[in-house]
């Protein structure tokens, strides 16, 4: 590597202290600080590079974010804060986040549905719990839930979470490699199939397999497709599973970037990158729109990739396979609209089980499959009916005081909704709201108006104001399809991370294995860059990729 | 795991001076650990973003503390900082075009208020001696007990007489800034608005014997910060000084209320963490020091408690007044940009944002709202035509910079308005919050007077935390105050905030306190408060600082402590 010059102030003509300068040199330049940009800069950081990471917002984190967006007085939860693989993530147990006074709860009580008769589903972290539960409309449903999760773990555990943050491999391969155990083959078999047909084929009762659909798809699985089946063990077990991180989601984002500044990189806020520089066709830095310039021979992008490759870049000048994929590229088919609410009392729900109150997320508006099933289609074609909406609910006060500084509570309730809603969100936007506040109120008869200090909806567009690469309020930065996953997340040149263009590597969530906090990209990238840079990684797999490695990849 | 940690120091409370005074000690190489309630550090240097792409500003939004020697000592720009230049910073002269605001519109600003104010600012000699001046108001630990203050060894006039001996006067020390003004300007709209101006900034340009203090807290935003702002926001100038505690080694830990300040044989030697603190350790030691950078009253009452304290010290910690800087804040959406009406406009260039303080017409005036907000004690009573407010330029300086992205809609944040303070307000403290529409209305009228298209049209949304608000919102803001407590002669330099608690030190061995409440200079987030105590925590053996520190060149050591001066630099 070149020597890289000493970061030196810049003193403004007209006043007498340093600014960070107009040029710097880095040995890598990483372009956003969301949960996988800053677990790639704390990885290398922490490998010796000199590290610089940038962001457009004035607060690292992405879509970590724990902000006054109540206000004032009332933090929120916004974005993500059902954390699923805290059980497995790499950097969590590499930078030892305990140290960093980061505290995980996941509470039993993981997931209830409540219906409109009184009734109700639980999910649990005890595999036996919600057995109970599925008693109530199934005994032959409780009983298959046993014994499935108890297979569905395994796989989870011991195959698809581990896999996570193994580089991607071709369909083949993996499909040779799986034949080696009894659950590799189990896994397979999955794979082939639709949500809805494994759920199918394994419950009779209609309300268990609306709400187990409901768990299956709610992040983004089309539940009528084939060759993404496997995300469905994957999705309950996580779905038992979800941990809420104490103090809110963005600790972890500040957790991340303390051990970046610790081992010496620095982060720049506030700034957008607006090109990324390149000569003779490998990268040089990148430009910020404020002026200034980052030089480095390795940047990394987190952003996706229309952003990276054609905004940030000559779309004229990259290689016709990669324009031609990034033009194919498909956002999310659904985002999510959210109103929270600053409530008086935390909502009660009218059902014949109260420990549905205390649960870390409640579903409600939906009574059937079929009905859940229309909601998702009407949201692809671009529709809402105000009649029969549904979607999921967290009462965040009931997890963390931290986030209140009044007395009151803070809730949210989230549903499927489109980007590209008939009518436009400016128009619709306020008749939803109250739809939704009508279904909440329905639900939890609590929630009436005078129960109500503060509402305030959060739109599919206004996701893609706050955080711009989510593009169409694209939450994961493109669909969960059979052929934008696996080695083909974004193309099959760059689910490794490296790109075609010489010194530009991807480590955001349209990158293998893809969003919703794994910290699968990030961790990726930073070991794609270590090798490729030759710089010796000062971390090892987990044990639970050791163990994969072993039997599947050797 | 474990449940009991111990470091160097403690801080309790993560504002610009807790966390300012973690990047000193850090870098001297102790072990810190700062513990703060709220989800972010930062104290009232913050931002939010209630709606999507848009960047409010509750609090701290310009950037006063340009001299402070923590620019050069902990290199903040190595950690990111960087400023957004407003063009008024690069033509003084441009201000003086304008004029000040008035009810009959822009008053000229004459020569002579010019050529005044540049010589009692600094800036007529070669060098201009501003920057010492600044210093020496802020930037300097207030002098031991033994001392004896006197006309020659208060640091600002020690600077006078070597570098303007002509301005210096023994009377300096009991002036007001409005008779410091009337000597050396003309014009009453000038003066009416620098007075303003320091009344939002700390010192009241009305107030007995905080003549320089109130130019000092004038000038180091106007000429020396150039009216601007750091890049990102207050925030991220925030940023800059935690990344350099970081990087030195600091513990930061949020959503980690302290209950108590643990006390044994009269020794502060740990913290005790309320319960639902976001760590499992529930006591964390501290070998050396704990710090309270929490507001003076909360300090004693609540983290210390009665059983540590003689009762006439608790009771001058509980009469320290809380008046003289309680802030309506509000936050305008509008779907047109604002506009100043035709008599505002700078006649030169057309601008029209950054009006600053209005109406500037007279002292009559702005002694109207000191009773109104300091005497009375309950609504408003000015007709919304005379209200004094102060705006800030709607869209900033930097189109790179936004505080709103939404297309076709426009932000103006900060406006700020004084209100009595929530614990003084006749009917409890959250009388006007009952009535905050109401309030908001009333302002929107008194903004109005400038603005010719704020109404019911244009509006989206008006935002505004009130004062019992930003209490609840930042605990240490005691009073829902901008500085925390006034910076009058009472409560300024050996008197902060009572004398028994001036250099910092407390009742308490090893408690000492860094907050804008309690200690010398007070509040504007200006990095002096962390310099000053190191001259402290040097003499008490606790901070050993490499080649780095330069101590103030006013400083004067206490008696049978080690001085703060370097032996390199002559110390002993």
């Amino acid at each position: 590597m070149k020597q890289k010059r000493e970061l030196v102030g810049q003193p403004h003509p007209q006043c007498f202290f340093s600014e960070f300068p107009a040029e710097s040199d880095w040995d890598a330049v990483i372009i956003g600080a969301g949960p996988n940009g800053l677990i790639t800069a704390a990885y290398l950081a922490r490998a010796g590079l000199r590290v610089a990471i940038v962001e457009r917002r004035y607060e690292v984190g992405g879509g970590l974010a724990t902000e006054e967006i109540l206000y004032p007085g009332f933090y929120s939860n916004m974005h993500a804060i059902y954390h699923l693989m805290v059980d497995f993530m790499p950097a969590i147990k590499d930078f030892d986040m305990e140290r960093h006074g980061l505290v995980w709860i996941k509470p039993n009580l993981q997931t209830a549905m409540v219906f409109g008769d009184g009734g109700s589903l639980l999910l649990t972290r005890m595999i036996e719990d919600t057995m109970d539960s599925f008693h109530k409309y199934s005994d032959k449903d409780a009983v298959a839930f046993g014994k499935l999760m108890r297979n569905w773990r395994r796989i989870v555990s011991e195959i698809l979470a581990p896999a996570t943050y193994i580089p991607a491999m071709p369909p083949i391969d993996l499909t040779v490699a799986m034949q080696r155990t009894d659950i590799g083959r189990e896994m397979l078999e999955l794979v082939e199939q639709s949500p809805l047909d494994i759920i199918n084929n394994h419950f009779e009762n209609d309300r268990i397999r609306a709400f187990l659909l409901y768990i299956s798809c709610m992040w983004g699985l089309d539940p009528r497709e084939t060759g993404i089946g496997f995300y469905v063990p994957l999705l309950i077990d996580r779905g038992m599973n979800k941990c809420y991180l104490h103090g809110g989601s963005h600790k972890l984002a500040g957790a991340l970037s303390r051990e970046i500044v610790r081992a010496g990189g620095t982060i720049l806020e506030s700034s957008d990158v607006i090109k990324i520089n390149r000569h003779n066709g490998s990268v040089t830095g990148v430009e910020l729109m404020e002026g200034r310039t980052l030089n480095s021979d390795v940047v990394i992008s987190s952003l996706d990739p229309h952003t990276t490759f054609f905004d940030l870049m000559d779309k004229n000048k990259l290689p016709t396979d990669l324009k031609d994929s990034v033009e194919r590229w498909k956002y999310d088919k659904w985002s999510f609209n959210t109103v929270h609410v600053v409530s008086k009392e935390a909502p009660h729900y009218a059902c014949e089980d109260q420990w549905v109150d205390e649960s870390f997320m409640t579903i409600f508006g939906f009574e059937s499959t079929k009905q859940l099933l229309a909601h998702w289609d009407n949201v692809v074609a671009g529709k809402i009916d105000k009649n029969s909406l549904g979607g999921h609910a967290t009462c965040e006060s009931f997890l963390d005081s931290h986030l209140v500084r009044k007395p009151g509570h803070i809730s949210f309730f989230q549903m499927h909704a489109p980007y590209g809603i008939d009518g436009g969100w400016d128009k619709r936007g306020p008749e939803i709201m109250e739809a939704m506040l009508a279904k909440w109120a329905k639900a939890a008869p609590n929630m009436k108006r005078e129960n109500i200090v503060m509402a305030k909806q959060e739109t599919p567009k206004d996701i893609e104001i706050r955080f711009p690469n989510m593009r169409r309020g694209s939450i994961k930065h493109g669909d969960y399809t059979p052929i934008q996953m696996g080695c083909f997340r974004p193309n099959e040149a760059c689910s490794n991370h490296s790109t075609p263009i010489k010194g530009l590597y991807l480590c955001g969530a349209s990158t293998y294995p893809g969003g919703l906090v794994l910290g699968g990209p990030g961790y990726l990238a930073a070991n794609r860059v270590a090798e490729d840079l030759g710089v010796k990684k000062w971390w090892k797999p987990t044990k639970e990729m050791e163990r994969y490695i072993k039997t599947y990849l050797t | 795991m474990p449940k009991e940690e111990r470091y160097d120091f403690v801080i309790v409370g993560g504002g610009p001076n807790g966390v300012g005074t973690a990047a000193y000690l850090a870098k001297c190489g102790a072990s810190v650990c700062v513990l703060e309630e709220r989800p972010e550090a930062g104290g009232a240097v913050e931002n939010t973003e209630p709606i999507p792409g848009v960047r409010i500003t509750p609090h701290a939004m310009y950037m006063y503390a340009g001299p402070a020697p923590a620019f050069e000592q902990l290199e903040l720009h190595k950690y990111g900082f960087r400023m957004d230049w407003s063009p008024q910073s690069k033509n003084l002269a441009e201000q003086q075009v304008r004029g000040v605001a008035t009810t009959q519109g822009l008053a000229p600003i004459t020569d002579k208020d010019a050529m005044g104010w540049a010589k009692i600012s600094g800036m007529l000699t070669d060098p201009p001696f501003i920057k010492e001046l600044l210093r020496s108001i802020f930037w300097c630990p207030p002098h031991p007990p033994e001392i004896e203050v006197t006309a020659e060894n208060v640091p600002y006039m020690q600077v006078y007489k070597r570098h303007q001996p002509d301005v210096w006067t023994e009377e300096l020390l009991d002036m007001t800034m409005f008779d410091l003004m009337d000597e050396y300007l003309e014009t009453e709209p000038i003066k009416v608005m620098h007075a303003m101006v320091a009344w939002y900034s700390g010192a009241a340009g009305h107030w007995e014997g905080v003549a320089i203090p109130a130019l000092g807290c004038d000038i180091t935003l106007t000429i020396y910060g150039g009216i601007s702002v750091p890049r990102g926001g207050m925030h991220d100038y925030f940023h800059s000084i935690i990344r350099c505690a970081i990087a030195h080694g600091t513990v930061v830990r949020t959503c980690c209320p302290v209950d108590e300040i643990i006390i044994q044989d009269g020794r502060a030697v740990g913290v005790r963490l309320r319960e639902t603190a976001t760590t499992d350790e529930k006591k964390i030691w501290a070998n050396k020091a704990v710090i309270s950078d929490v507001d003076v009253k909360q300090t004693f009452t609540k983290l210390v408690g009665p059983q540590h304290l003689s009762t006439s010290f608790r009771r001058k910690v509980e009469d320290i007044s809380l008046k003289g800087g309680s802030i309506w804040v509000s936050h305008l959406l509008t779907r047109e940009k604002l506009r100043c009406r035709p008599k505002f406009r700078n006649p030169v260039s057309g601008d029209d944002a950054g009006l600053g303080p209005y109406p500037c017409d007279s002292r009559a005036i702005y002694y109207e709202h000191v009773a109104d907000v300091d005497g009375r004690r309950g609504k408003p009573t000015m007709p919304p035509e005379r209200l004094m407010w102060l705006s800030t330029p709607g869209d900033r300086f930097d189109a790179a910079d936004p505080q709103c992205t939404i297309p076709g809609r426009y932000l103006a944040s900060p406006y700020y308005t004084y209100v009595p303070p929530p614990e003084y307000t006749v009917g409890g403290p959250d009388a006007l919050d009952k009535v905050k529409e109401e309030i908001n209305a009333y302002l929107r009228k008194a903004f109005s007077q400038t603005i010719e298209n704020l109404n019911d049209d244009t509006l989206v949304h008006h935002w505004a935390n009130t004062p019992y608000e930003s209490e609840f919102r930042n605990s240490g803001l005691i009073g829902g105050t901008w500085c925390g407590t006034r910076h009058c002669d009472d409560q300024w330099g050996e008197n902060r905030p009572i004398p028994e608690l001036a250099r910092y030190r407390t009742p308490i061995e090893r408690l000492y306190l860094c907050n804008q409440t309690a200690c010398h200079p007070g509040g504007l987030a200006l990095m002096a408060i962390p310099y000053n105590l190191m001259h402290i925590l040097i003499e008490d053996g606790l901070a050993e600082p490499g080649k780095w520190w330069y101590p103030s060149p006013w400083y004067i050591p206490q008696k049978g402590k080690i001085s703060a001066v370097p032996l390199h630099a002559g110390g002993k």
